[in-house]
């Protein structure tokens, strides 16, 4: 099956190989003048580590994300948290991750979560990199101050700065907080995360010291291109860490092999069996037979490739709820970064078929993302 | 011991021969072009009046503060007519001109032969007129070239015009010993006298100068634009310690001049600590409140106002932009006689806030515990609100100015309560007032000092630099006024006396 020429795989592949050459991207990517350094990367016991845009910090590529599995998840006053057998699950995932080399946790809904992920790490403080986001309403300064006194310090802290086109004055307020706290010395790297390609690219221009943004990216989603951003987050070495990288568990539901007892959110997405019957039987016919290409890898693993193989992407930040996700997360990393013809054929067959089912493959809760990842 | 001999009989040479210069003040030589004044030479804001200097001491500048008998030496041998001038020689050497303690050496100080072959051989290219030699000029000039071979010296001459300088020299210490008893019985007015008359033996001495000045400015004390403030005044300047600005409500003190170090080595853009000098300055007691930015303005653009602030009017002005302060600081300076009211340099700033160099962290010394000083995230909650949990900003505010104990000089608030705009560009140290980073006009980040009521008591480090855009309103961003010391009458107007 041949592939699809289209501009995106075109504009992201060349960047890569302009990254991975060194040489400044140019054309509509770019500037003439820009002059990104490539970015520096090192492999160790089978894990790749990044470097976080223009800080001393190396991200694992592979990350643990901050999404919690809602079969255990208990509503709180601010969030919500796990019941004790949800976080001794979530505990052994996250020691599971370490062991394989990943080296960075992120934690979203503080309330809970951040005790039991500092008596994890505590050991090992030093060679983990501990995430976390603003928790809502409180204080950007004290909320950083709590986190300090449980951590010692934060190695990566981030507000979340909704999908808006460009910061408000309360977001600088925030950001001027932040900036305060990394001075002295409490965080090492202070970033945003956000679903807007617009409100990255206003991010860019207004918020000085930027050193990382989160932001959604998988290969589904038609605004990958994100051409306004990358050339100017590359050029202004502002680290990339893509959050749903498996579409919120939405890709764990295109595939076929998915083990029994994968547990997505997306439980009304139903491609293969029950009583929604394929409505696309054409595409995925098309998919179905392109993953019998591929015997060694599942769709969620070729998926996750295709994050890594981004090279200006720090680091891919899915959320694990079992063990064998961490298992099939980690091999993706073992081959060779580059995409084979089969994996692309597989992602651009993945890719019609949602495009295809409209905004109804991703989650309930997450069908308005839909809207930002279409042109 | 020969050498000591010949070196002192050298010296004295020198001295005598620079006799008929100090008995000409008004020779006229030639103006060589090669101006050194004191901004061009990089001199940090020595003031003094100039006092009928003579013509090689005005070319000489700031040099001629401290190396008379060099610049004597220099006019003698006509090197002044031969458009020369220190810089020549020694290249700028800001660093020397800017720290009188002398710890730092010119730029360039060439020795032996190197001054034959570097220096005389530019002009003198086929070598000494005289012996035609093009090496070891000083085995008979002196190093500023003197002595003039042409007409020796000889010992009568010497003898008779070294008893002259010395007597002259011994009437100048008498004079400024006489004037300083006056001085210390607060008789300024003949003090004054004294002064001048010890000037007009040593035209151009600063020291003299500096403290002719200073008696004038005690003799008439007022300020344009300034209410002078009871009867407490700066020893070395004579200028008077508070102040309050005419028909505004704001007190001001003075920052004596003098050098300290900023900086801390302790945090990353706060490094090196270095020593710079600062002139004279007036800076606000307090952070100019809403009130006082309502008289100036007509407006208040202040987040904490309101029913829920009934002292806003004493609160410190917050949300105001480093544009928005500009626009106020115009407006006062149309309005205040003598103008000059600005944004305190980041020295100014950090100088203040130490008063005048002592390193406090704020909560590293228990005896000076942070909450005695300074409104910071601490002790800023707003009533009601300790008891909530995840606080949002909304629940800290910062309090009407004045309500902490103030800093040694009597600043209050320096530290915390709003975050304080300052004129400075950031830009990584060294601190260089000079190099542009005090300009208004360049656009750039503009420093904010101090920490604020929303800060961590390690935020609250004099020493610690934040900036934000020009433009940019944060309620936690306020100001306090600086002014430079307004213009001190001429030296021969004087007629007041106070004692």
């Amino acid at each position: 099956m041949a592939c699809e020429f289209s501009r995106r795989r075109l504009l992201c592949q060349g960047a890569n190989a302009a990254l991975a050459a060194g040489i400044p991207l140019t054309g509509a990517l770019a500037d003439t003048n820009t002059n990104p350094k490539p970015i520096d990367e090192y492999r160790r016991s089978g894990m790749l580590y990044r470097r976080l845009g223009g800080t001393d910090l190396f991200v694992s590529a592979l990350s643990f994300g901050s999404h919690i599995n809602s079969a255990h998840r208990v509503k709180v006053k601010h969030g919500s948290t796990l019941d004790k057998r949800g976080q001794d699950r979530r505990d052994r995932h996250i020691a599971r991750a370490m062991d394989y080399g990943v080296n960075m946790v992120d934690t979203y809904e503080n309330a809970g979560q951040w005790q039991p992920l500092a008596k994890l790490v505590s050991s090992r403080r030093d060679r983990v990199l501990v995430s976390m986001c603003r928790q809502f309403p409180e204080f950007v300064g004290a909320n950083i101050d709590d986190a300090a006194r449980l951590f010692g310090h934060v190695d990566l802290y981030r507000i979340y700065v909704g999908d808006g086109d460009h910061v408000d004055d309360r977001i600088l307020e925030d950001w001027d907080a932040m900036r305060r706290a990394k001075q002295a010395g409490k965080v090492r790297a202070i970033g945003i995360s956000t679903h807007s390609e617009r409100m990255m690219v206003s991010a860019l221009d207004e918020l000085e010291g930027l050193d990382y943004i989160m932001f959604p990216y998988n290969f589904i989603h038609a605004r990958a291109d994100y051409i306004d951003v990358l050339p100017k987050a590359i050029r202004q070495q502002v680290g990339l860490i893509a959050i749903k990288p498996l579409a919120a568990g939405s890709i764990v539901k295109l595939d076929p092999k998915a083990p029994p007892g994968s547990t997505p959110e997306n439980t009304q997405v139903q491609l293969y069996r029950g009583n929604n019957r394929p409505l696309l039987p054409a595409i995925v016919e098309k998919l179905t037979e392109s993953l019998k290409r591929l015997p060694d890898e599942s769709l969620c693993q070729a998926a996750l490739r295709f994050v890594y193989s981004q090279s200006f992407i720090t680091s891919a930040m899915p959320g694990m709820f079992q063990a064998h996700e961490v298992d099939d997360n980690y091999a993706a990393l073992q081959r060779q970064l580059e995409l084979s013809q089969v994996e692309l054929d597989v992602l651009d067959a993945a890719r019609m078929l949602c495009s295809a089912r409209g905004p109804g493959w991703l989650p309930a809760h997450y069908r308005w993302l839909d809207q930002h990842w279409r042109v | 011991m020969t050498g000591r001999v010949v070196l002192r009989t050298g010296l004295l040479a020198t001295a005598v021969l620079a006799l008929p210069l100090i008995f000409m003040p008004d020779r006229d030589f030639a103006n060589t072009g090669a101006v050194a004044s004191d901004d061009k030479s990089g001199a940090t804001h020595k003031s003094g009046t100039v006092h009928s200097i003579p013509g090689e001491f005005k070319q000489a500048g700031v040099c001629a503060r401290c190396h008379v008998v060099s610049v004597l030496e220099w006019s003698v041998s006509g090197h002044v007519a031969a458009e020369t001038n220190c810089r020549n020689c020694h290249g700028e050497s800001r660093g020397h001109v800017e720290n009188e303690r002398n710890e730092v050496k010119p730029d360039h100080l060439p020795r032996g032969e190197a001054i034959a072959r570097q220096i005389c051989a530019d002009c003198h290219q086929t070598g000494c007129p005289t012996t035609l030699r093009s090496q070891s000029c000083q085995k008979c000039h002196h190093v500023h070239a003197l002595i003039n071979p042409s007409e020796p010296a000889t010992s009568t001459t010497v003898d008779s015009r070294l008893e002259q300088l010395l007597s002259r020299w011994k009437q100048f210490e008498n004079r400024m010993a006489e004037a300083e008893q006056y001085v210390s019985l607060q008789k300024f007015q003949a003090a004054q006298v004294v002064y001048r008359k010890a000037l007009e033996l040593i035209p151009g001495n600063h020291s003299a100068q500096r403290d002719l000045d200073m008696c004038i400015r005690r003799l008439n004390p007022e300020l344009p634009g300034f209410v002078v403030v009871g009867r407490d005044f700066d020893s070395p300047t004579g200028l008077p310690r508070e102040v309050r600005v005419v028909d505004l409500d704001v007190s001001m003190l003075l920052g004596s001049p003098g050098e300290f170090d900023i900086g801390r080595d302790e945090l990353p853009d706060s490094r090196p600590a270095h020593t710079v000098r600062v002139a004279a300055f007036y800076l606000g007691q307090y952070e100019v409140t809403q009130s006082q930015w309502q008289e100036v303005m007509g407006d208040n653009p202040s987040v904490h106002q309101g029913p829920d602030f009934p002292d806003a009017s004493r609160m410190p002005v917050d949300h105001v932009s480093w544009h928005d302060c500009q626009e106020f600081l115009r407006r006062l300076n149309a309005r205040i006689s003598g103008a000059g009211f600005r944004l305190p340099t980041e020295a100014e700033w950090e100088y203040a806030c130490l008063a005048g160099g002592v390193k406090m962290t704020a909560g590293s010394d228990p005896a000076s515990s942070p909450d005695r000083f300074a409104w910071f995230r601490s002790n800023s909650l707003l009533l009601g609100r300790s008891e909530q949990s995840f606080l949002p900003i909304d629940a800290y505010a910062p309090r009407p100015v004045g309500m902490k104990q103030p800093n040694r000089w009597n600043f209050y608030d320096m530290r915390g309560n709003v975050a304080e705009w300052c004129s400075s560009l950031v830009r990584p140290y060294l601190y260089d007032a000079e190099d542009g980073r005090e300009s208004v006009s360049a656009s750039g980040m503009r420093v904010v000092r101090g920490g604020s009521f929303s800060d961590a008591a390690v935020s609250l480090n004099p020493a610690g630099r934040h900036s934000e855009r020009p433009h940019r309103r944060l309620r936690w961003n306020g100001f306090r006024l600086a002014r430079d010391v307004p213009h001190v009458p001429p030296t021969g107007g004087v007629t007041g006396d106070s004692e």
